[in-house]
């Protein structure tokens, strides 16, 4: 059975004429790296607040379909319930953290679930390892940069030991190395850790190295839902999406005929790989 | 004010002040005011300030302490002179010694009421107190609550500082024209302020409903407090102390001079 | 100059710089590098700790913002959260009036900035009902509409899409073919590297690069040393030694072609 099961949704907020969300079917399966892509209001935060539950619990709105998280049907289930299953991660880190230091606001969500000190304990130790930022625990939140607020979030999220991680744009406010290194991190929770990731992002070019798949969405529906190379060689450019340079230089190559690309590269290392290979 | 302010602020240390219990600590200050409360004597208030200027310096926060009481010499200086009016009205009389000597007392028993609190604030940090209010049986809502407005207080700063900015270079100017129009200039300052107070506390509310927040009627914690030797040895070294006071004030009869 | 925050924060340290008139200038650095800092020196809303800023042949510390600002007009990183009126056309006239201009180029350059801007069917809706996109631009035509001479933008691609940046390129543009001065902070590199501005580059609070895109954007230590990552284009042609391609900052296109020629060889 998927891990996230979404059929035939569809979901209108409260007041609003549109669907921000269209006849979505998707099927997450246990350890996956999708990204999920698309213009500014395409429907993509909608869609990751229905695969935990804040719609229709925390949102008011119609609707329709349904979406099933590590089988419980999210329309029957609190939101506590599926947030220990599939976290969420939001886009401004500021807005995540309301305690007074590292270590607490990683142990809030664990405090609130009433469990027990030793356990909280061990899992708060545990996220900080993973995250790398041991050294930060007593930190105040003021103290923090940018980057590790949202490794703080990150990890207070993981500290509920949840099978997928969900991120709306967590390093849209971020500069570019403390965004590469939230995604490489991030990463090694797929592949370490076999988390499942769910993650809506403009940038491709630092994602899709991670990705085994890649949903473009428009106008709320799913427009490409397919394994990167593939849905890159589709023309995804009108969707507002930023094809990574390194696979368009191929792309233009491959044109040209001067087919020497086996794989269509998605990092700098894997073209001068193929480059040179072809060379020999 | 900001001297004052500053005072009142937590200033790191891991001085035994510092890691003495907050409730000891709340309560080592309140048996000071108490004892400043009981008597009106410029040299009992001198004995309890000298006490507090030993506290503060084997907490290390000196310059700090004495920062927040000098922040407060107006404040002193409007008691002092209320004090004194309040007299002259009510003896009747311009002038007399007597006069003079009460209000200077009161206004001296200020000084070592705030200086005690500023000793608790500067060593307490927001957590500790925190900690405290869930150990005083406080429901954890007000806590939270209470962690929240330190915890956001300086973002809201913040948030205000930008909006400033970002008016100011629209042109705006709050410190033009008559009070009437002036009050109407902060209107593209305060709508903002309210948008984002409003959207921040959306965004915090499904943030905490992530986080489980109110997902069990009892919640545990991390860390708690608990009263350690240092904490026993510091309330055994007070109450006595406070008592004596207490009974010297009860018993022993003192002229004012 | 250099500024000191009132919390003994040393932000910028050092700087010195001029720009010319109709030059694009994009100041880049991480976070906390002292950018945004910079900009604000730029209509006196921060006045140098040390050191003079001069503005048209003014100095900063001799004018208040208001005067300043109508020569210098800044678009703040969230500039789009900082609306209170009632409609689109209300929202764009605020400064005008706060200017004190004539009711008949008030109502001019109000319909002027919203038709540059795209939003002129939008002018009596509120500005609260706009789409992310459209309170950006609208952030644009707030600030276009009093025709300040220098344009600031901070961070002005933070949040947006591809679609979204290829269209403020095409502004950043036009602008500047109007004669403007544009000057922006930035640290989306693919951004900038798309612009091509000259460049300051700031670490620190201090200038540690200053010159074209060209040659600053091809710069790997220098930029490595400022925690910026550069543009993929020059990350794949510095690895393309083996065929004879230098590091370079091209079009895809013509990286493409160059690839593809020696490939054929």
């Amino acid at each position: 059975m998927a891990l996230i099961e979404v059929k035939g949704l569809s979901f209108r907020y409260a007041g609003s004429e549109e669907y921000a969300v269209r006849d979505v079917d998707i099927e997450v399966e246990r350890g996956e790296f999708i990204v999920l892509a698309g213009r500014s209001g395409c429907g993509k935060s909608t869609l990751l607040r229905c695969m935990n539950g804040l719609i229709p619990h925390f949102y008011e709105g119609d609707m329709e379909g349904r979406v099933v998280v590590d089988g419980m049907d999210t329309r029957e289930t609190p939101p506590h319930m599926i947030s220990q299953v599939a976290g969420m991660v939001f886009q401004n880190p500021e807005n995540q953290l309301f305690a007074l230091n590292v270590e607490a606001d990683i142990a809030f969500p664990l405090e609130n679930l009433a469990f027990p000190r030793e356990e909280i304990r061990e899992r708060v130790e545990w996220a900080l390892r993973v995250m790398g930022i041991e050294d930060l625990r007593d930190r105040s939140p003021a103290e923090l940069s940018g980057g590790q607020k949202q490794k703080v979030a990150v990890a207070s999220v993981l500290a509920m030991r949840p099978k997928a991680l969900l991120l709306d744009e967590p390093t849209s406010s971020l500069d570019p190395l403390s965004a590469k290194q939230l995604i490489e991190t991030i990463a090694e929770l797929n592949r370490r850790h076999g988390i499942t990731i769910i993650i809506a992002e403009h940038r491709l070019d630092l994602l899709l190295p991670h990705a085994s798949r890649l949903i473009v969405m428009e106008r709320g529906r799913v427009a490409v839902d397919e394994e990167p190379r593939k849905a890159l060689t589709r023309d995804i450019i009108p969707y507002g999406v930023a094809v990574p340079k390194v696979a368009r230089v191929a792309q233009l190559i491959t044109k040209m005929g001067v087919g020497c690309f086996r794989r269509l590269p998605l990092t700098v290392e894997e073209f001068v790989e193929e480059v040179r290979g072809d060379g020999r | 004010m900001s001297a004052l302010l500053q005072g009142l602020q937590f200033h790191p240390g891991k001085t035994i002040i510092h890691r003495l219990d907050p409730r000891v600590k709340l309560v080592i200050s309140i048996l000071l005011l108490a004892t400043t409360l009981m008597y009106l004597e410029v040299t009992v208030i001198t004995l309890v300030i000298v006490v507090e200027a030993l506290i503060a310096y084997a907490a290390r926060v000196v310059g700090r302490w004495a920062r927040t009481v000098y922040g407060a010499a107006p404040l002193i200086a409007l008691v002092f002179l209320m004090n004194y009016t309040a007299n002259v009205f009510m003896m009747g009389e311009a002038f007399s010694v007597e006069g003079l000597y009460r209000a200077f007392a009161a206004a001296y028993r200020l000084v070592a009421l705030l200086a005690a609190f500023s000793i608790f604030f500067l060593t307490t940090t927001p957590e500790e107190l925190g900690m405290a209010l869930t150990k005083l049986k406080v429901p954890y809502i007000y806590t939270f609550a209470f962690i929240s407005a330190i915890r956001f207080a300086p973002v809201l700063a913040q948030e205000l500082q930008s909006i400033l900015d970002a008016q100011r270079s629209r042109g705006l100017e709050l410190d033009k024209g008559g009070p009437l129009t002036r009050a109407r200039r902060y209107i593209p300052v305060l709508v903002p302020l309210l948008v984002s107070v409003l959207r921040r506390s959306y965004e915090l509310a499904e943030a905490m409903e992530v986080k489980c927040f109110g997902a069990k009627k009892e919640r545990t914690y991390l860390k708690t407090l608990r009263l350690g030797r240092r904490d026993y040895a510091a309330l055994s070294l007070a109450i006595p102390l406070f008592t004596l006071a207490a009974y010297i004030r009860v018993m022993v009869p003192i002229e004012l001079p | 100059m250099e500024h000191v925050y009132p919390n003994g924060v040393k932000a910028l340290d050092g700087v010195s710089l001029r720009i010319g008139e109709g030059e694009v200038v994009a100041v880049m650095g991480e976070n906390g590098a002292g950018k945004t800092t910079l900009l604000k020196h730029l209509n006196g809303l921060l006045k140098p700790t040390r050191g003079r800023v001069i503005v048209d042949g003014k100095d900063t510390r001799e004018a208040t913002v208001a005067e300043l600002s109508r020569k210098v007009g800044i678009v703040f990183q969230n500039a789009e959260d900082m609306f209170f009126s009632g409609s689109v056309w209300e929202e764009t006239e605020f400064a005008l009036r706060n200017f004190g201009f004539s009711e008949d180029v008030i109502s001019k350059r109000v319909e002027w900035a919203l038709r540059f801007m795209e939003l002129w069917d939008y002018r009596s809706k509120s500005p609260f009902m706009l789409s992310g996109g459209e309170k950006k631009r609208l952030a644009l035509a707030v600030i276009l509409a009093w025709s300040p001479e220098i344009i600031v933008l901070d961070e002005p691609t933070i949040g947006q899409d591809q679609l979204q940046k290829e269209k403020m390129i095409e502004v950043i543009r036009l602008l500047n073919t109007q004669g403007k001065t544009v000057i922006l902070s930035s640290h989306d590199i693919e951004f900038v590297a798309e612009l091509r501005p000259r460049i300051i580059l700031m670490s620190g609070g201090r200038i540690v690069g200053d010159g074209r895109a060209e040659d600053i954007l091809t710069n790997m230590s220098l930029l490595e040393s400022c925690r910026l990552i550069p543009p993929q284009i020059v990350q794949l042609t510095s690895r393309l030694g083996f065929m004879g391609i230098r590091a370079k900052l091209a079009s895809p296109e013509d990286v493409a072609k160059e690839i593809a020629e020696r490939i054929r060889v």
